[in-house]
């Protein structure tokens, strides 16, 4: 099995690593950098919950092998809110319409809204909508995840535009 | 799971990657998007000693003319199939066909080539390929193949690439600007393989179709060519076409299977019905054109 | 116990039933959670199981000796080397299993997926690599997979007569009920057959363990609650409770399925305790689905008699239960026929109810473990009010039990006070146009599409205390620090429910503190008192109510010292956002921090004889039943062309009492729905023949995702129960009422086109066959002819048969071992007997004590009754039977119908 260096950009910090080619890029995110909110629902690329933002995309981090992330610009769930505390929209969205209960598939659903109402676009409910039927919920029936979209697409075709 | 230990190579060009997959003597998996590959390694039902990445080779990106096709890199990513102008307006049914592959987060790594090569039986893509009488290219130490999607697919997952061969492009055939894109898909949630599809295109020509490229998806081992409907319908009248009656000669063609989702005939059932639906739709969109 | 002086009504106060914010949001929004996975303790190792790839067969042999070479791999264990530890596999109940059940395989496999060895290794991939090299050879046998396997397949377990793990009711229908039933103008027979569920909780089960000393164990695992695991840990090892500390900070849902630690996490705690070093084992998604029990898989019948105005007569159950090879809950789910007719007037019913043993993996409770009586109750209404010709709701108003007509008591003799299921369905249909509806369903169908209106009501029994050894009452412990701050310790567990927040809202209302200022530490069993934490809907019920008593003792202790401070009196003091102030004397305010100081560092300040610092505690017993209640209704279509379902609306009316948090009660509500849809719809975890699982993936264990999900519409009735608060809980209840309702919906759209049998999930197959009247749903091709099953080896129980004198070889006086086979697992006991000619006396002794009777002798049968208070007046009816050194025969139950006893001479 092969080892390979990797140098990747994680929430602005470089982080460097020498990982065996068959760790996914969640095993790399959670146990060799410690970004712990990457959660790991099913390794089957199915439930959504590891979701992280990849050059600006939104993918599965356990359908990416880390060596693949070499050189790449990665954003998990801790590098959204700002340094002192205050949350990202799409948190503080989700927050206000209480759009979680057991917080473990929540960080998939933010960084899938976070990638979608990132660099000025504009979706639409029904974009945001389509991109979250690929996280899956089994606490809130979706409720305030759905109210949370609504409020991120209202706001960005409106005055936060 | 996590997968079993495997070497990995992410060769620059096309020509390096070929020298990998012949090195590994059969040994080797490609790797474009990942997105059916990684739960295969993380399930270990996919043990390869090697894995060659195809991310980093530039060639396979991108979409271009040639004599009479469009030709898609295998490295294009389905996301941006959903926004590509050239696509958009010549091919619009690869566009239709990509919105309903898995989720935005999969399109985001998912590829045209990956899901091509694969060939899940009840994907979008391999049949969009075989109704489109689309040629795949494929690429090995020896040479370059040219092989038409109709002889690529030989069962659930098995294709007739050698194992030292790798798929660098899908050339789309022409189509007149004036072409009716057709697709239909029934799955139970947004995001699931097809309980029952059907894919293609049709040209009406002074009120008569003039050609039809037709084919089923999720309706037996492999995409499968609709040739019966296909042949039913060239060359009639639109006033003519009884989709009903042609959905009920077409359904000859599929060989659907039982799973724990639906029966064959259920698939059978419905499969006539949406075939019969997707028709009348076009025919009038054929009608307003 | 109520305590005196407290107003059982809160209503809303500043933060009760306001939709506060929660505070456990901000640190999951921002990846800051504790989930197990992201412990990581120093030496910390990872494992990996070997699991079976048969479904029944014995272990011929175990071949270790190549793993064992692969780099990074520590040790192998399999159940061998963990036989000298003391580790029983205890029921939800802590009652010892009846049969065998190691944490590792004893030299057999009763299940696809059934753990046979454990690796330990440096990392979970090294440990999966000597795992794929473990070789096992097996004498495979033909698997019991299915009920009707069950019924006549060799048992799974060696030793035993059947399949039967658990029986109640009689076997025949009592005379008097099979009459009323016969001569009813109408009798409904009606059949449901529930599919098998994964919990699927998005966290899948894991465990990090460190061996602390010999015999301390810190433990953290993904639980529903640390107290519950600390407890059934120390009685699974014999280690003393407070030996082991449980921690669960953040746990991504149970669902019922994370009461208590199983096989694996047994395994691995046993591992640890060899090894030596901390070690972690997290279950992923395909061993979840798996090897994690599941739930339901149930089939019943019920036959209910109406009368020509439809009202209700009486009513007969038949119930099965397959609960796998080693269930966490070995039972026959005696609720289910508790309150199937509970909100009903129901004149009389009768019941056979059995759990079976099988060769998958095992049952485990899921939200709302008795659903079954209202998903077959309320379609059956559905099916009777079509035969019958009247209106699915005229047929509810008529049987529901309304507030007039309570206080009463059920057929199964369960008192009702104040149930409003009646109430709620009223307050639906005043949202609901029914008229509107129906006339929109005409025109629709005229068009060619197919609305169904379903409606359905329920009862379910929330915040029990004192009935089942595990579920108690709460314990909350509250302080105001020197700082001012309140801080609180409870014993509650959030997998989601967020009772770190309504549990502040309690807090901040009772002690006239700000809800900022209020923090709730929970999910640690060395810190507050013994609560099974999330279980049968009652966090909100009990620990709301001890918060409100802790509360209120702590702030009438601040006005004590507020009122001797000011030299006035307790009434002139009130708090107000922090502040102490003194009627009438606005200069003599005080903030709470100035109060907490005096409290706590001036003890010459004090009043006579006041403990000093601002402290309190309260453990609360709720009354023994609260009852929340619910109607809900939904509209679908049903595409007649492809069987595909479209939800188009849905209604919940549901009275939970007192919300704290109504953002919260929504949520609990909306997520059972949400689960329910994926019941009637989506979910299904089947098996073939061989007993090989047949979605390992969630590509095929299909969960609802959020287009699949409607926006549900609320209504509360918020009617205040007689817990403290008034409270009613909330949490199960969207799982139970959610299934009918979209059952009747769909069986209302097809009504045209004949009854749709209840066989979940109701896919599109299944829809369309009852659409076109033919089969969709079967394979096209014969499958292969099964093999054949195992000649049964079931030894019918022998019938008790009294001799017809005393012979003088039976020797009935002295002492008797004896376990009763009860609803809530085995009970043990001695019964000691004398006799004197046919007069027999004695008594049966238990740990709970001591009760004599008196009865009758007749040859070697034995006579007596016994009368019992808890947790229902009954009388106890035994009919024993000895042979020789043996003592068998059953205890008839009263309305929990028979359970078997069998016992020898000591």
């Amino acid at each position: 099995m092969s080892k390979h260096h990797i140098e990747v950009t994680i929430n602005g910090r470089r982080h460097t690593a020498d990982v065996e080619a068959r760790i996914s890029l969640s095993d790399l995110l959670r146990d060799n950098a410690g970004y712990t909110g990457v959660h790991v629902g099913c390794e089957h690329g199915v439930c959504g919950a590891c979701t992280v933002i990849v050059d600006g995309l939104a993918v599965r981090s356990c359908l990416m092998l880390a060596v693949q992330a070499n050189g790449a610009q990665i954003t998990t769930v801790e590098g959204l809110a700002a340094e002192d505390g205050t949350l990202h929209p799409v948190q503080q969205a989700l927050l206000e319409e209480h759009g979680l209960q057991c917080g473990f598939c929540t960080p998939g659903v933010v960084m899938t809204l976070a990638a979608l109402t990132g660099n000025n676009a504009k979706p639409s409910e029904q974009q945001l909508l389509g991109a979250l039927s690929g996280n899956v919920c089994r606490c809130t029936g979706y409720q305030g995840i759905r109210r949370a979209a609504k409020r991120l697409a209202c706001a960005e075709t409106g005055e936060h535009a | 799971m996590k997968p079993a230990p495997f070497d990995y190579v992410a060769p620059a060009t096309i020509d390096e990657a070929c020298a990998a997959l012949a090195d590994a003597g059969g040994g080797a998996t490609v790797i474009a998007g990942g997105q059916t590959l990684m739960p295969l390694l993380n399930l270990r039902m996919s043990q390869p000693f090697i894995v060659v990445d195809i991310n980093n080779i530039a060639e396979l990106k991108g979409v271009s003319r040639t004599p009479g096709a469009i030709r898609v890199g295998a490295m294009l990513r389905q996301y941006e199939v959903l926004t590509h102008e050239t696509l958009q307006r010549d091919l619009p049914v690869l566009v239709q066909a990509v919105q309903h592959i898995g989720h935005h987060q999969t399109r985001n790594r998912g590829t045209v080539g990956g899901s091509i090569a694969l060939g899940e039986p009840a994907a979008e893509l391999p049949a969009t390929a075989v109704a489109l009488n689309a040629t795949i290219e494929a690429r090995s130490v020896s040479g370059t193949r040219q092989i038409s999607a109709a002889d690529f697919y030989l069962g659930p997952y098995m294709n007739s690439l050698q194992p030292d061969e790798l798929v660098t492009g899908i050339s789309f055939p022409d189509w007149p600007r004036n072409h009716i894109p057709l697709f239909r898909e029934l799955a139970q949630r947004p995001g699931d393989f097809a309980l029952v599809g059907i894919v293609g295109a049709l040209v009406i020509d002074a009120g008569k179709i003039s050609r039809a490229g037709l084919a089923w998806f999720g309706m037996g081992p492999t995409p499968i060519k609709a040739s019966t409907a296909e042949r039913m319908l060239v060359g009639q009248t639109l006033e003519s076409i009884d989709p009903q009656t042609i959905a009920e000669e077409a359904i000859a063609d599929t060989a659907p299977f039982d799973d724990q989702h639906a029966s064959a005939e259920y698939r059978r059932t419905v499969g006539k019905r949406i075939f019969a639906s997707a028709l009348r739709d076009a025919l009038k969109a054929g009608e307003t054109a | 116990m109520t305590a005196p002086g407290v107003k059982t009504e809160i209503g809303t106060g500043r933060y009760i039933g306001q939709r506060v914010r929660r505070k456990e949001d901000p640190r999951l929004l921002t990846g800051r959670g504790q989930f197990v996975d992201d412990i990581s303790l120093p030496g910390m190792l990872h494992c990996a199981f070997v699991r079976s790839p048969i479904a029944r067969g014995n272990i011929l042999g175990i071949k270790t000796d190549i793993a064992r070479d692969v780099p990074g791999v520590h040790a192998i264990y399999t159940q061998q080397d963990l036989a000298h530890f003391k580790a029983d596999l205890l029921s939800f109940y802590l009652a010892a299993p009846d049969v065998e059940m190691t944490p590792l395989a004893n030299g057999r496999v009763a299940y696809v997926g059934d753990p046979i060895a454990i690796v330990i290794a440096d990392s979970r991939h090294s440990a999966e690599d000597a795992a794929s090299l473990i070789e096992v050879d097996y004498a495979d046998e033909d698997p019991v997979v299915t009920l009707a396997d069950a019924a006549r397949g060799a048992p799974v377990h060696p030793r035993t007569d059947n399949n039967i793990a658990a029986q109640m009711g009689e076997e025949e229908i009592d005379e008097e009920l099979a009459a009323k039933l016969s001569s009813a103008p109408h009798l409904i027979t009606h059949k449901v057959v529930h599919q098998r569920i994964s919990q699927s909780p998005m966290e899948t089960r894991g465990v990090v363990v460190s061996r602390d000393g010999p015999e301390e164990l810190t433990l953290y695992i993904t639980c529903q609650s640390p107290h519950l695991v600390a407890r059934w840990l120390s009685l699974s090892l014999g280690l003393p409770e407070k030996a082991i500390r449980v921690i669960a900070k953040d746990v991504g849902g149970g669902f019922g399925l994370k009461n208590h630690p199983w096989k694996e996490e047994l395994a691995v705690i046993l591992a640890a305790l060899k090894f030596g070093r901390p070690l972690k084992w997290i279950e992923d998604r395909y061993e979840n689905l798996i090897g994690a029990n599941q739930a339901r898989e149930q089939e019943m019948t019920l036959q209910v008699a109406f009368d020509n105005d439809g009202r209700l007569i009486a009513s007969h159950g038949d119930y099965s239960v397959n609960i796998g090879a080693y269930p966490q809950l070995p039972e026959c789910n005696i609720a289910v026929h508790m309150f199937v007719w509970a909100a009903y007037k129901m004149p009389a019913y009768g019941f056979l109810t059995r759990g079976w043993y099988s060769n998958t993996v095992g049952y485990a409770a899921y939200r709302g473990p008795w659903a079954m009586e209202s998903l077959i109750r309320e379609t059956a209404l559905d099916i009777a009010a079509r035969r019958i010709g009247i209106d699915p709701i005229e047929i509810r108003r008529r049987n529901l039990v309304t507030l007039q007509d309570q206080p009463t008591t059920t057929c199964m003799e369960i008192p009702l006070e104040d149930i409003t299921p009646a109430e709620c369905l009223e307050k639906l249909l005043a949202h609901f146009d029914v008229d509107a509806f129906r006339k929109q369903q005409k025109t629709a169908r005229d068009e060619g599409r197919y609305l169904g209106l379903g409606v359905a009501a329920y009862i379910e029994p929330t915040g029990a205390a004192g009935s089942i050894a595990t579920m108690t009452g709460e314990l909350a412990q509250v302080q105001i620090e020197p700082t001012g701050k309140v801080t609180a310790i409870m014993s509650t567990h959030s997998q989601g429910h967020g009772t770190a927040t309504t549990m502040a809202q309690i807090f901040a209302d009772r002690l006239g503190v700000r809800y900022e200022d209020v923090t709730v530490f929970e999910g640690d069993s060395s810190r507050g008192g013994f609560s099974p934490g999330a279980a049968g809907s009652r966090q909100g019920v009990i620990a709301g109510g001890a918060a409100i008593m802790a509360g209120d003792l702590l702030a009438s202790k601040v006005k004590t010292l507020a009122a001797h401070l000011a030299e006035t009196t307790v009434d002139a003091i009130r708090i107000e956002d922090g502040m102490v102030h003194v009627e009438g004397q606005p200069e003599k305010s005080r903030t709470l921090r100035q109060i907490a100081e005096i409290a706590y560092g001036e003890p010459d300040r004090l009043p006579p004889g006041f403990e000093p610092g601002l402290e309190a505690k309260y453990r609360y017993q709720p009354p023994p039943m609260t009852f929340a209640s619910a109607a809900n209704a939904c509209v679908v279509e049903v595409d007649i062309n492809t069987g595909f379902v479209k939800i188009l609306r849905w209604i919940s009316s549901e009275d939970c009492g007192t919300p704290i948090n109504p953002s919260v009660v929504e949520g609990q509500i909306a997520g059972g729905l949400a689960q329910a849809i994926g019941m009637v719809l989506y979910e299904e975890m089947s098996f073939d023949d061989r007993g090989n699982p047949l979605a390992a993936t969630y590509k095929d264990y299909m969960l609802p995702l959020i287009s699949d999900i409607p926006t549900f519409e609320f209504l509360h009735a918020n009617t205040p129960s007689k817990s403290v608060g008034g409270m009613r809980g909330v949490g199960e209840g969207g799982a139970i009422i959610g299934t009918p309702t979209l059952v009747n919906a769909i069986a209302d759209a097809l009504a045209l086109f004949g009854e749709v049998p209840v066989d979940l999930p109701l896919t599109p197959a299944k829809l369309l066959s009852v659409i076109e009247g033919r089969d969709l749903v079967s394979p096209s091709l014969a499958p292969e002819a099964p093999a054949p099953m195992v000649a049964p080896i079931v030894t019918p129980t022998p019938a008790v048969q009294p001799a017809s004198a005393p012979g003088k070889e039976i020797q009935i006086d002295g002492d008797w071992k004896m376990v009763l086979s009860t609803p809530v697992g085995p009970q043990e006991m001695t019964g000691h007997f004398e006799t004197n000619g046919t007069a027999l006396s004695g008594y049966l002794a238990a740990a709970e004590g001591q009760q004599s009777f008196t009865g009758i002798v007749d040859g070697n049968n034995l006579i007596f009754d016994l009368k019992v208070e808890k947790p229902l007046k009954i009388t106890l009816k035994y009919n024993l039977t000895v042979e020789g050194n043996r003592i068998s025969g059953k205890c008839k139950m009263g309305i929990f119908g028979s359970a078997k006893l069998t016992g020898h001479k000591l």
